[in-house]
């Protein structure tokens, strides 16, 4: 039987037009209002296609500046894409960006509702499972701390426990598996396999070939914004090696 | 997308009300007891001082303290409104959720402030001896409520466009500094020639201001046609705010 399709992104292209001289304000425009700005385009992704399934654990590899953040940014709904489309049928819930994101004036309960509110979780939810989520990120005894006290670790922490109990259908990850102490890892590898086993489908981008052949069924490798290779998941993270490989080599010549 | 998502928006509205209110007074009990100090000390010393310097007209300190407020609302909650999407930008980049929840709570402190005054007010006109009417008080909370439509209509269109162009909010805080003087709070209007009104109540504040002072000082509603002059424009900036709104909305976390 075929799996239910909870997110696909058909033919996704995304540019961006970098300005080669500032202009960012009333002043400038009025100033420059009759000369044209010279932009550089940066095409981001090209055409890029794919299917997430419910239960589905798929990997998203690339290196530095392939378009992985963006083609989850435009996965998750908070970019938008230039051609193309992305349709969601369900869920969806985003870690995005670890770290920042938090108000530093506030603890990390009220950080949690903030936050758990904006990733769709009610009050009452969220109520219920304050406890469990500072466990999860080991952080009971400075639940009343103010974020500014917290290490840019504690603060990911407490973003990867919030989102890993907000998820609803689909969770995307970006750089997963990155940030904590063996034992908090060992936690989100646990709960990463809780929710895939639950029937969650789960998009995770990373750059550790060995995460992502030992955590998702099915992986694409991007490479300047394309879809260069696309199968199970452990000949994508070889294909990466590969082309990592192939890379410094011909830095190296 | 929320599963529940009357109950979810309404908690996210509410989250971001409560931690404005609480990271700006700190939390603390003695935040609150600021909070409500501030309009309250304020009208206290705004009487006090106008008492003195204006022994002779006793209505025309009530009258500016009116004004004082009103506008000072109408500065706070569009320059908080203007700022609030890059402020709660963060926030942004975390999930997919309307922007718009973001501006439309950012004027809560101001609106806080000004229902606390607006009692303060209510009560001092009691024992004054000139208790307004339920009918006035009625009215009176149509205006703030118009008022408050106004300043997010323009909020819609001004975070979006904030940025876009950085400097946005000093061009603002020198509009709203001229539109002291604009609205009549410091001088009244009987001195400007009558053809220049009509000009005068397209700055919103004026309307605002000088109806309420109408229905809760001088016991006088305006005529029909100044309600829905007043309803028109609050319907106007708001359908305005939101079309620019929409136009930008979709770019907003890029633009960051």
């Amino acid at each position: 039987m075929r799996r239910r399709v909870v997110l696909e992104a058909s033919r996704v292209s995304k540019a961006f037009e970098i300005p080669q001289s500032r202009r960012d304000t009333v002043r400038a425009h009025a100033l420059d209002l009759f000369r044209r700005r010279p932009t550089e385009r940066l095409d981001v992704l090209r055409d890029v296609s794919f299917a997430l399934s419910a239960g589905e654990s798929l990997g998203l590899m690339g290196r530095n500046g392939s378009g992985k953040s963006t083609l989850l940014k435009i996965a998750s709904g908070i970019y938008a894409a230039d051609e193309g489309r992305v349709r969601a049928h369900a869920a969806i819930t985003p870690i995005l960006e670890l770290g920042i994101g938090w108000n530093p004036d506030l603890d990390a309960i009220d950080n949690i509702e903030l936050l758990g509110t904006v990733m769709g979780m009610t009050l009452r939810e969220l109520r219920g499972a304050t406890d469990r989520i500072l466990e999860f990120a080991g952080l009971e005894r400075f639940a009343r701390l103010e974020l500014r006290h917290y290490s840019s670790g504690m603060a990911a922490r407490l973003a990867y426990a919030v989102a890993f109990h907000a998820v609803r259908d689909v969770l995307l990850l970006d750089e997963i598996f990155a940030v904590g102490d063996a034992e908090f890892k060992l936690r989100c590898h646990q709960r990463y396999r809780e929710l895939h086993a639950s029937g969650r489908a789960l998009l995770l981008v990373s750059h550790d070939p060995k995460a992502v052949a030992q955590f998702c069924d099915r992986a694409l490798l991007l490479e300047q914004g394309r879809i260069v290779l696309e199968g199970p998941a452990s000949a994508v993270a070889a294909g990466y090696l590969e082309l990592l490989t192939a890379a410094s080599d011909a830095a190296a010549s | 997308m929320f599963a529940a998502p009357g109950i979810a928006a309404r908690d996210l509205v509410w989250t971001l009300v409560r931690t404005d209110f609480k990271t700006r007074y700190h939390g603390t009990v003695g935040g609150f007891v600021w909070a409500l100090l501030k309009p309250v000390s304020m009208f206290a010393v705004l009487l006090g001082v106008f008492s003195y310097i204006f022994a002779s007209d006793a209505q025309y300190k009530v009258d500016l303290i009116i004004g004082l407020f009103l506008y000072e609302f109408f500065q706070e909650a569009t320059k908080t409104g203007l700022l609030s999407l890059k402020a709660k930008g963060y926030l942004l980049t975390k999930a997919r959720f309307p922007s718009w929840v973001l501006i439309v709570s950012s004027a809560s402190n101001a609106l806080i402030t000004l229902t606390l005054f607006s009692v303060v007010l209510v009560l001092f006109l009691a024992m004054s001896g000139h208790p307004p009417s339920l009918a006035a008080v009625g009215l009176y909370t149509i205006y703030v409520l118009l008022f408050f439509v106004i300043a997010t209509g323009f909020s819609l269109a001004a975070s979006v466009l904030f940025l876009r162009y950085r400097d946005l909010n000093q061009v603002w805080e020198v509009v709203t500094q001229a539109g002291f003087f604009v609205a009549p709070i410091v001088y009244p209007i009987g001195v400007l020639p009558e053809r220049l009104h009509k000009f005068l109540y397209i700055w919103p504040p004026t309307p605002v201001i000088l109806f309420a002072r109408g229905v809760l000082v001088d016991g006088r509603a305006p005529s029909l046609l100044g309600h829905a002059l007043l309803c028109g424009e609050a319907a106007a900036v708001l359908a305005l705010g939101a079309l620019i709104y929409r136009a930008h909305a979709p770019r907003v976390a890029e633009a960051l």
